[in-house]
């Protein structure tokens, strides 16, 4: 992290509208990061903060309506050549939320796992495909004989591992993880997580990471973006940002997280983020840098108080 | 105060042991297993296979069973049984036989004889073999007309403005009156009669095909294709068209059956098939002054009528809901 | 956890089982289950989908699928054999009025077409008998203390005009309204955002000490109810696979399950290091499942557990567990690494995270 790491994907000054005219209803706005490669970034936010809103800028599925999407150091947002597109489509690959409806129920194993193949043509022979997909399917512990069934025979946690064999057949560079866990049972969700983890580790993966919930991602993110009602607040390394959280929606969501410990649960202190606490109207807010790494969507007068308490507490 | 009693192991005691298993436990069983982890993924249920499913389904209704035998004798009568009959429209050689003529249903005329002398059982396939004909043959044309422009109405926004209009526009005139018009424009004849009948009713189907390929389209699924790099035209043709497979059925057996009856009706009002093509409109309508003094030469044409709408209907319908893989467990 | 919990049982389930009829399969979806609920404490039911957490707490309030059946056992409620209840007529006299239940979705529970007052009020009118005007009295009443901001105002809105947590607010509200011996809350929160969550789950702790009724709480998150259950049943393949108080659970599991579903979760997790994973999912409950249902996953199984059902051990007056780890003759297996002193870790974790922020700032408030 010390040396400057080669950038990814960087994001400036994104925003997505919906709709048009009067009824134009902008899901995000200002929002700026990088993800380096090899790395983790996660993106938090509650129902409705635009978190996917952003995965699906990423990828190309919604059209931004201003700002710049760097993947690789070429743009990608906007209109792109239909060959340029293609190939991009096959970099930037993502992992869906829902393993029940992110599967065509109608198609084999064995054809959803090859279907990016097909579309590039990424195989030489039968053989080689056919090949390709067992190798997969085995690496995300299916076993060779489930090749001709279909999704509705697997459980949730099969059916996930069938979405991630399909996405990292193609060799993405960037991969976007929709809540990959959120949908699946307690004791499953380690079985994805640890996949995940061993992919990075062996193929050299960028992740982006979306979830709701901040427990699941300080485990497997390096930063963390904090994203609320489509701005971007806070962006940290995982650490720092849990134990230095500087906006107070994020030591909201902090202090939400449940403990698992009936003693110290019992003296938790929940905090609740008000809104209405920024006065925003004439001293502007934007996303400033409050130590090295550590970004804070605040103005002027916020990152005077922020810096006065982190003095106090380094002091 | 975590592990506190960890130590008190000598406190456990059987409960109450409802099971009674501990009896079948001996000290030997008291060893650690290895942890098989790929017996746990193993998929216990037999194989899936979507048609074989389908089928299940369809023959675990008796119902359905029944009225698919009746289909299939229906079927069977009005295309083998012309072949041996010979039965001619304009045969009119039994004119003057008045022993042949106006015979009530019996051991040797089995559905009776009309003024002509002619035998109703003969008419009755002869005439069912054309209303099935145009039946299906317009059932086919419109159903593959309808899919493939539905398909791609359904994801071109282009064709979509254009095709709302024409759809608005035609679909507010009566089909009925379209395919009147046009025949008495083109003359009747079988083919003039199902190009007037298929001329415009697979806007119907295609409008129904759209709404399901939009409403699919955007479904997670879908979306998963597209960014794996999957073209639009596959996305339908692999992703959507398989889903719809229960609403094209459905839709199919709709219009067999609709088709039957606009027959029906076209060559009781006197338009549509050439004069000597027999068909079951035209029994009706040669019949319907009878009604009263030779009631079976109406009443049977009728039955035979409604016995095959209605037995294809069913079966249609089950087989659509049979096609619904959520009937399937 | 509150203090005025006694030993008085208030339900009890002894050796519960149902059945379902799916396409002429039987699923068992509760085997032989037996549970004792105490007065004016809450229970949490913690298990994955599938486990039968729902299905039990349905047959507490007749709420059944028309496709499943109590095969065997029994439920007493305060004297009255639940089980032996045939009629919705007569479960009416219970359901809703001595067991009120809260579910996931609150829009399930809410008529979209009738104010949030009116419905609250019709409850009270119903079940107290009170006149229209002391209803609607009492109904903002409720609401205000629900947590509904401006609830004089915000009685006659529509239940799309609220939010996902003020409409689990106002249901609370309306399973308040007939003042229930006994509330079940079947994942009442899962369907929310994680700070609604915390929220919810402090208004329902402060209504209990409140409205002194009992509580079943059902969920599949261990971690969320390690601050609001005195006991916990976890629940696996529709048995009760482990009970005991919330210390018990949390400091003394017993049940290689339970050692699971507590490694599982995120919180403990240390990063560098892989998850402690089980393969697998749980069994088809279609079929007959022999020996230990958890056993194929199970890492520390033992050839027991492959032969016969384990009974329930008893390892104190408060904690049971089902399985043959606890048999004198089996080895001794230790809970694996990352659930060992849990206190002590997650103690160390919060000070070096943000509660020690919030501490500062108390002191800072103070100064």
């Amino acid at each position: 992290m010390q040396t400057n790491p080669e950038i990814v994907l960087s994001l400036r000054d994104v925003a997505v509208t919906y709709g048009e005219g009067k009824n134009a209803l902008t899901a995000v706005q200002h929002v700026n990061f990088d993800i380096h490669k090899g790395e983790t970034f996660s993106l938090v936010g509650e129902s409705g903060s635009g978190k996917s809103t952003i995965a699906k800028a990423v990828l190309g599925i919604h059209d931004t309506s201003s700002g710049v999407v760097n993947f690789e150091g070429a743009q990608i947002n906007g209109k792109l050549p239909a060959k340029q597109r293609h190939a991009l489509d096959r970099k930037i690959q993502m992992i869906f939320q829902d393993p029940a409806a992110s599967l065509n129920e109608r198609a084999t194993v064995d054809y959803i796992i090859s279907e990016g193949l097909y579309n590039y043509h990424l195989y030489d022979s039968e053989e080689d495909r056919e090949k390709k997909v067992r190798q997969m399917m085995a690496e995300v512990g299916l076993l060779p004989e489930q090749l001709y069934r279909y999704p509705h025979e697997f459980s949730g946690g099969q059916r996930q591992r069938i979405g991630i064999a399909r996405a990292l057949i193609m060799q993405p560079d960037l991969v976007v993880c929709d809540e990959p866990i959120s949908a699946l049972d307690m004791s499953i969700r380690a079985q994805v997580l640890n996949l995940l983890k061993k992919f990075q580790e062996e193929e050299g993966l960028t992740y982006l990471f979306i979830a709701h919930d901040l427990s699941v991602v300080r485990y497997i993110s390096d930063r963390i973006a904090v994203i609320r009602h489509g701005r971007i607040v806070e962006v940290a390394e995982t650490e720092e940002l849990f134990t230095h959280p500087i906006h107070p929606y994020t030591q909201a969501l902090l202090s939400a997280v449940p403990v698992p410990d009936p003693q110290l649960a019992q003296h938790k202190q929940l905090i609740v983020y008000d809104p209405s606490m920024h006065h925003y109207e004439t001293d502007k807010p934007s996303l400033v840098e409050i130590l090295p790494g550590h970004f804070v969507w605040c103005n002027k007068a916020e990152e005077a108080k922020y810096r006065g308490e982190l003095a106090g507490l380094a002091g | 105060m975590a592990d506190a009693i960890d130590n008190e192991r000598s406190i456990q005691a059987l409960t109450e042991d409802k099971l009674g298993n501990s009896d079948l436990i001996t000290d030997d069983d008291f060893v650690q297993v290895p942890l098989d982890t790929l017996a746990s993924e193993k998929i216990d249920t037999p194989k899936y296979s979507y048609w074989g499913s389908v089928a299940k389904a369809f023959f675990s209704n008796k119902v359905t069973v029944l009225m698919l035998v009746l289909v299939v004798f229906i079927l069977g009568m009005s295309f083998i049984q012309p072949l041996f009959s010979g039965y001619s429209l304009k045969d009119v050689s039994k004119i003057n036989d008045l022993g042949a003529r106006y015979n009530w249903p019996s051991s040797k005329y089995w559905f009776g004889t009309d003024q002509n002398g002619q035998s109703l059982f003969d008419a009755i396939w002869a005439g069912a073999r054309t209303s099935i004909s145009i039946g299906v043959i317009g059932t086919l044309i419109t159903t593959t007309i309808g899919v493939i422009v539905g398909g791609i109405w359904g994801v071109s926004k282009r064709l979509d403005k254009v095709m709302l209009e024409v759809y608005n526009v035609i679909s507010n005139v009566p089909s009925l009156l379209i395919i009147i018009v046009l025949s008495y424009t083109l003359g009747s004849g079988f083919w003039n009669l199902i190009f007037a009948m298929t001329c415009t009713s697979w806007l119907g189907t295609a409008y129904s095909i759209r709404v399901y390929v939009m409403m699919y389209r955007d479904r997670e699924y879908n979306i998963a294709s597209k960014t794996l790099g999957t073209p639009t035209f596959r996305v339908v043709t692999r992703n959507i068209l398989p889903y719809l497979t229960s609403v094209i059925v459905t839709s199919a057996s709709l219009s067999l059956s609709g088709f039957i009856d606009y027959e029906v009706f076209l060559s009781y009002v006197g338009v549509g098939l050439s004069q000597n093509v027999p068909s079951l409109g035209r029994l009706i309508s040669t019949y319907s002054p009878y009604m009263t003094s030779y009631p079976y030469l109406f009443w049977l044409p009728v039955l035979t009528l409604a016995l095959l709408t209605i037995s294809l209907y069913v079966v249609g319908q089950n087989l659509a809901d049979a096609s619904d893989p959520r009937t399937h467990m | 956890m509150s203090e005025e919990s006694t030993n008085k049982t208030i339900l009890k389930v002894d050796d519960l089982s149902v059945n379902f009829q799916v396409r002429g399969k039987t699923l068992k979806a509760i085997h032989h289950v037996s549970l004792d609920l105490h007065d004016g404490e809450t229970l949490a039911i913690v298990g994955e989908s599938g486990s039968g957490k729902s299905v039990l707490t349905k047959t507490f309030t007749g709420m059944l699928e028309q496709n499943g059946k109590v095969v065997g056992g029994t439920i007493d409620y305060n004297g009255t054999r639940l089980t032996d209840i045939k009629t919705d007529k007569e479960w009416v006299k219970y359901r809703g009025k001595e067991l009120a239940t809260i579910f996931q979705d609150p829009m399930t529970s809410l008529d979209p077409i009738h104010t949030i007052g009116s419905q609250i009020s019709e409850v009270i009118v119903k079940h107290q008998g009170k006149s229209k005007a002391e209803a609607k009295k009492m109904a903002i009443q409720l609401m205000t203390r629900t947590g509904i901001t401006d609830a004089a105002r915000r009685y006659s809105d529509y239940p799309f005009q609220y939010s996902g947590g003020m409409r689990q607010r106002i249901v609370i509200a309306i399973a308040l309204a007939c003042h229930p011996k006994i509330l079940i809350c079947d994942e009442p929160t899962t369907a929310l955002d994680v700070t609604t969550q915390a929220q919810i789950l402090d208004l329902i702790r402060e209504l209990k000490n409140e409205y002194k009724f009992s509580m079943i709480f059902i969920t599949h998150d261990l971690g969320v109810v390690a601050s609001i259950a005195d006991r916990i049943a976890v629940m696996y393949s529709g048995r009760i696979i482990e009970i005991g108080t919330c210390d018990e659970i949390f400091y003394d599991p017993r049940h290689p399950y339970t050692w699971s579903l507590l490694s599982s979760l995120p919180q403990l997790a240390t990063k560098g290091d892989n998850l402690y994973s089980i393969p697998g999912t749980p069994p088809s409950l279609y079929a007959d499942i022999k020996g230990d249902a958890f056993a194929p996953r199970n890492p520390f199984a033992l050839k027991a557990d492959f032969k016969a059902e384990p009974p329930m051990f008893k390892i104190s007056d408060t904690h049971y567990a089902q399985t043959w780890l606890l048999d004198p003759r089996a080895p001794k297996i230790e809970k694996p690494k990352i659930i060992q002193n849990l206190h002590e870790r997650m103690e160390k974790q919060m000070e070096s995270d943000f509660m020690k922020r919030a501490e500062t700032e108390d002191i800072a408030d103070a100064n």
